[in-house]
């Protein structure tokens, strides 16, 4: 199968793999002091301001789980994960296109490459989680619960979510010049149809299904389940499964994708 | 007979003619169609040779006359419409020698992140890094932890040269990098391929110096509007390249 393959070639060759990681890491974080704190500084600071905007503006706190802000942390942090790692694979071919036209690895590795160090970006950007959950523990207004267990399932999926959407659009832009500006509106659009600053339970029925069927949706669902209490807001198991299922068949189609439109791209970049 | 290295057979890529090749989505939404013409044109087609272990081959023909894209085939950077290349062991390419460079690593940095790329492992670079350092020359050396960017073009090629010349890698390609260094270098460049060639690599070069070309090819294959015209010793083949130039002169 060809995602057996892909996989083989791939493992083959790891330790490439590993410096382009090593190698964007290195340029996030060992250029500028202020590294770390950019990354994390982002998504703090839109949490900040929906919280500002929804509890003391909108007077909604109840869009979310309790403590809202935690609420709105978890949910920005993945999704900064998510919409970075699609801006930055949309030029992942072209912005690379000199490696790619001189080293002989197999393609997909521009891909994975840029899942793999926004998804390390993401992980290192945990701690500021973990601390805000320390916080809202210790005031008595957060309690975890042995959802928890699906958070790290979570993690893994959204990354298969990503490989998927990642193989898709690296050689449509290529190949289709303002894609780029495409995926940028799309992203924005999807930002707010994404139950990232609002529940999943709050999504009004015939309507809920299809936010669905974005499976940052289940994966947020997942993420959130250990944090916060569900009797207001149950988890929505739907979506869960409905997120599990696209995202892996996201990620089918990606590599197919990719392996129709690999010979095109070549003569292009 | 020993096994071919590269086998080629039957070879034909295609290309658009029209540089539109490129949609946009702009367009297919208000044209309703994509815009850009389906003429296409075949950068090489039924090109058929095979090259054995230790062989030094020239390319040799005019421009746009499918040189650099059999290299780019064979580098496995490009992939063929038509028939099959086959190539047995790994390929030290030296095309785009300084496209795995970052500008704001050091030349240190970027001496194990360009080997990495080619698969090397780092105590192996460790082990060859003097030797690569020497090679690219003093300037380099001095420079060698201060930021990629502020290099000479002439130091980046050199430094890419260095590396990528060290892969211990069977088959080595060229593509016109030659053209590149001052006189010093270039001499030196010559003395790194005659070292490689005497190492029984097998050296694939594309090249427009009938010099270079003469130097290290012994048997060279002469592309004319991306057809194998002949495939023969260099003599023959510069002969007849020669030949047609006059002819349509």
């Amino acid at each position: 199968m060809e995602l057996v393959r892909t996989t083989q070639r791939l493992w083959g060759r790891r330790s490439v793999l590993a410096t382009l990681v090593v190698r964007d890491l290195r340029i996030r974080y060992a250029q500028s002091v202020l590294g770390y704190v950019w990354t994390v500084l982002d998504p703090l600071l839109m949490s900040l301001i929906y919280f500002v905007v929804f509890v003391y503006i909108f007077k909604r706190g109840d869009l979310g789980h309790q403590p809202y802000f935690l609420f709105l942390i978890v949910g920005l942090l993945a999704w900064q994960w998510f919409s970075t790692v699609l801006t930055d694979t949309s030029r992942a071919l072209t912005g690379e296109a000199k490696l790619v036209r001189s080293t002989n690895l197999p393609r997909e590795i521009w891909v994975v490459r840029v899942v793999l160090s926004k998804g390390v970006e993401y992980l290192l950007s945990l701690p500021v989680l973990l601390a805000f959950l320390l916080f809202y523990l210790v005031r008595g207004e957060a309690q975890l619960n042995a959802w928890l267990l699906l958070f790290p399932v979570a993690v893994a999926l959204q990354a298969v979510a990503l490989l998927g959407f990642g193989l898709v659009l690296a050689p449509l832009t290529v190949l289709v010049t303002d894609m780029q500006r495409v995926v940028r509106i799309v992203l924005r659009m999807l930002f707010y149809a994404t139950p990232v600053i609002y529940a999943t339970h709050l999504v009004p029925a015939p309507y809920d299904k299809i936010t669905w069927l974005n499976p940052m949706t289940g994966i947020l669902e997942m993420m959130r389940a250990g944090f916060f209490e569900h009797d207001r807001l149950p988890i929505v198991w739907g979506s869960v499964v409905t997120a599990v299922v696209v995202s892996f068949v996201m990620l089918l189609v990606g590599v197919a994708v990719f392996r129709r439109l690999e010979r095109a791209v070549l003569k292009e970049i | 007979m020993t096994e071919p290295v590269i086998s080629v057979e039957g070879l034909g890529v295609e290309f658009y003619r029209s540089r539109r090749r490129r949609l946009s989505v702009r367009e297919m939404l208000f044209r309703g169609s994509s815009g850009t013409s389906k003429e296409t044109f075949w950068a090489l087609r039924d090109v058929s040779f095979d090259i054995h272990p230790g062989e030094a081959v020239g390319v040799v023909g005019g421009n746009g006359g499918g040189k650099s894209t059999l290299l780019k085939m064979i580098a496995g950077v490009l992939l063929p419409d038509e028939g099959t290349v086959t190539v047995n062991g790994g390929v030290a390419p030296l095309i785009e020698l300084t496209g795995g460079f970052v500008g704001d690593l050091t030349a240190r940095d970027n001496v194990y992140l360009l080997a990495g790329l080619h698969g090397v492992s780092k105590e192996a670079v460790d082990e060859r890094f003097d030797e690569i350092v020497a090679f690219a020359g003093p300037q380099v050396k001095a420079g060698l932890d201060t930021p990629y960017r502020h290099f000479s073009s002439g130091m980046k090629v050199r430094l890419g040269f260095a590396v990528v010349t060290t892969l211990d890698e069977p088959i080595v390609l060229v593509d016109e990098v030659l053209a590149v260094g001052d006189k010093a270098f270039r001499e030196k460049c010559y003395k790194r391929m005659e070292d490689l060639l005497s190492d029984g690599r097998t050296l694939f070069l594309v090249s427009h110096s009938e010099r270079d070309l003469r130097r290290f090819g012994d048997r060279a294959l002469y592309l004319r509007h991306g057809r194998l015209a002949v495939d023969g010793s260099m003599d023959e083949v510069l002969d007849q390249y020669n030949a047609d130039l006059e002819r349509n002169a």
